[in-house]
């Protein structure tokens, strides 16, 4: 009698636990009906205008390709091209008619020449131009095996390489007291807030100059800082927690982990030179790839400092240097050979999100080590030379 | 537990990877393959699976013809006073609510008289009495300012006349002899002279001029974005029209051609013929030419008269040697055809 009593109020509450979290779904959902049916004079006020963004532009063989998207509230219809304001008979592929955030492509033939400035107008049905600005014409990299290795050997040059000349620094590290080596890791922390802060700041700049206002550049940023970061965080707490069971030593574990997060944020970086290369500031990406390599030797000591706590193990810091440095290259193929600004600023933004992991665990790191404490003058002092460092080595990007 | 998580987690992954992917790459799902070709304003042929966009209008498109108003000219309804004086009587109506398709795609809000950007070619012998009975339809006010010689109170910029059925008679004398414009008068001036509401006015001379193939030609720009640029230029407001329809005329037949400016925001305008120069007379006022050329350089409502024959038949360009103009619209075409196989068909002179 009783148990069926406590059945009978246990069936009740769950019925009113379901119904209390339906009801305000009901509602939303009456709402809506309500807006877009009956209620919808009620919003009908205001003009809706046509917006599009010239998100890309090409300039291939006697003809420049530009890729358009409906970045407005309304479809809109692709009607005029123009170079230079001259209007120019063109193709819209596969058509003009762009509902919201459609893109097509559209190829205006014309004898462009190389090096010089171009603004691209593209017309939509209600007589609105829309414009981008090309600094410098250069022909559109063609996927070439010589360009490929071209790639391969920038990316090696400024991911694997410094990585691993700065994890050379690891007998270094070793050897010295405890307290400098707290200096050490604090002064990683202090490299990669930074290189956590660059990412953000570029990634801004990128959605600023190529993406349209709808897609919220700085909220889309932020975003995917923070999933990115809470993904890392779940899977390296695993990581680290299972690393006994998985063989690997706490720093092994730290280190594998700093190593993924700077891999992330190389393959930013390796999408920032393969586009700077494909829009043709030749000469500008050599400088950049100079500046990068110094840069980035600061990296391998962010996987060294931890590292050094274990055993040595030349086999898996070289396996470290390469996840961290080798993303640059396949970065640099998809910046230089597919460049879209889109997944530039998700790529950059998941390379923050993972770097801010890192620190984190960095941190709790020294905290446990130092028995909870932070504030000394060995973990202040780095981190804050870490920055200064990247700082001072960033004038040379 | 732990493997409803982790499945949570798979789904959501899956969902937004798949959504993103259908944001990036919408377009993969519909793929055409029809081929079509086009010619380009340099003479190359391109082949495209996509749409074809070119300011090429085909006649049976276009909902203002610059043929047909190229050689229109509306002479009123014609009666005589007791003393033997014509008197022309024209309605004009005017309309700001018509959205015109003003180039393939493009449609932008027009302001009219009769309906068309430019209204109707108003055409008056000197000293012949003008009656024009003026009707606003639209939903701002309006007016007709002739230029020209009137009374004061017949200048149509103070006698403002009301929207929705507004009316008022303009009545004065024509002259002096020439090619003049007629627009609204009604502040902001730019604004209602931009839209569309002008067109030309001509005072032939009482002894009349040597007979010709008579043609208007009204230089104007559309601002569709109203950003005080012209998006686009044209001889008789459709842009590249008389590029894609050359105006067909007669190798040794006098051409006249009454050209009046109305380009707004940008300071000049010109007109350069090829293959030929042209006696021209500045508003027309003057019997004599003033210049032989083959180039003329106009400001605002800056307008004359053009004479030539052409001796070669072929195909000849016109157009505004400010190139950006011509790039954009204002370029044109006559075809000159041998007159000796054209008399068969028989010519149509202007008056």
């Amino acid at each position: 009698m009783r148990m069926e009593w406590n059945m009978a109020v246990n069936n009740t509450s769950k019925f009113k636990v379901a119904a209390s979290g339906v009801i305000p779904f009901t509602f939303i959902i009456i709402l809506m009906l309500y807006i877009f049916g009956p209620g919808g004079d009620l919003l009908d006020f205001g003009v809706a205008l046509p917006e599009i963004t010239i998100e890309k532009v090409d300039f291939i063989d006697s003809e420049i390709q530009a890729t358009v998207r409906n970045t407005g509230p309304i479809p809109v219809q692709v009607v005029v091209a123009d170079v230079n304001d001259r209007i120019q008979p063109s193709a819209v592929e596969p058509d003009g008619y762009l509902e919201r955030f459609e893109t097509t492509l559209v190829r205006i033939p014309f004898e462009w020449n190389e090096a010089e400035p171009y603004r691209i107008g593209i017309t939509v049905d209600d007589g609105t131009r829309f414009e981008k600005e090309i600094e410098s014409a250069a022909f559109a990299l063609e996927f070439t095996p010589d360009l490929a290795i071209f790639f391969a050997i920038i990316g090696t040059y400024v991911g694997i390489i410094p990585v691993m000349i700065g994890l050379l620094w690891l007998p270094f590290i070793k050897k010295i007291s405890k307290q400098k080596y707290h200096f050490f890791l604090a002064l990683t922390a202090g490299l990669l807030l930074f290189l956590a802060i660059d990412s953000i700041e570029e990634s801004i700049e990128v959605s600023n100059e190529n993406l349209a206002n709808s897609f919220n550049g700085a909220l889309l940023v932020a975003t995917v800082v923070v999933l990115s970061f809470l993904a890392l965080y779940y899977v390296g707490n695993k990581i680290v927690s299972k690393s006994d069971s998985l063989n690997f030593s706490k720093p092994v574990a730290i280190g594998l982990m700093i190593s993924i997060g700077i891999g992330l944020h190389n393959f930013g970086e390796g999408l920032a030179i393969g586009a700077a290369v494909g829009i043709g500031s030749i000469a500008f990406s050599t400088f950049l790839i100079v500046g990068f390599a110094l840069h980035n030797t600061t990296e391998g000591i962010a996987i060294a400092a931890p590292m050094s706590r274990g055993k040595l193990m030349i086999g898996k810091l070289a396996i470290m240097g390469i996840i961290a440095g080798s993303p640059a290259i396949f970065g640099a193929w998809i910046g230089g050979f597919a460049y879209s600004p889109f997944t530039s600023v998700i790529f950059l933004a998941i390379g923050a999100g993972a770097i801010f992991q890192v620190i984190l665990i960095l941190l709790q790191w020294i905290q446990k080590e130092n028995d909870g404490n932070l504030s000394t003058l060995s973990v202040v002092s780095g981190f804050a030379i870490g920055m200064l460092v990247m700082y001072l080595t960033s004038i040379l990007v | 537990m732990k493997t409803t998580r982790s499945t949570l987690m798979i789904i959501l992954l899956a969902t937004t990877i798949g959504l993103s992917a259908v944001i990036l790459f919408p377009n993969l799902s519909e793929a055409e393959s029809e081929l079509k070709t086009f010619v380009t304003h340099s003479g190359k042929v391109i082949r495209t699976t996509g749409e074809v966009i070119d300011p090429l209008y085909t006649v049976s498109e276009v909902e203002f013809d610059p043929m047909e108003y190229l050689r229109e000219f509306n002479y009123g309804n014609v009666s005589k006073l007791e003393d033997g004086t014509t008197v022309r009587e024209y309605t004009i109506i005017a309309e700001d609510d018509k959205v015109m398709e003003v180039s393939p795609g493009v449609f932008y809000n027009v302001w009219t008289y009769n309906g068309t950007v430019p209204g109707p070619t108003i055409r008056a012998t000197e000293g012949d009495l003008l009656k024009i009975n003026f009707i606003n339809n639209g939903s701002k006010e309006h007016t007709i300012h002739f230029h020209g010689i009137h009374p004061a109170e017949m200048d149509g910029v103070f006698e403002i006349v009301g929207p929705n059925g507004g009316k008022f008679i303009y009545e004065f004398e024509a002259g002096p002899v020439g090619v003049h414009p007629y627009h609204c008068h009604v502040m902001p001036l730019e604004e209602h002279i931009v839209h569309g509401l002008y067109g030309v006015f001509i005072v032939d001379p009482k002894e009349g001029r040597e007979p010709a193939d008579e043609m208007v030609m009204v230089l104007n720009g559309l601002d569709t974005d109203f950003d005080t640029e012209n998006n686009f230029y044209a001889a008789n407001t459709i842009p590249f029209y008389y590029q894609h329809h050359p105006i067909q005329i007669n190798t040794h037949e006098l051409i006249r051609v009454y050209v009046v400016n109305m380009v707004e925001f940008d300071p000049i305008n010109n007109f350069h013929l090829h293959g030929n120069l042209y006696n021209y007379y500045p508003t027309g006022t003057d019997l004599i030419p003033s210049f032989y050329t083959d180039m003329i350089t106009l400001s605002q409502t800056e307008r004359g008269i053009m004479e030539f024959e052409y001796t070669y038949p072929g195909k000849y360009l016109f157009h505004a040697h400010k190139v950006e103009f011509s790039e954009k619209g204002w370029v044109g075409m006559f075809l000159v055809n041998d007159k000796a196989e054209s008399d068969e068909n028989g010519m149509e002179y202007g008056s």
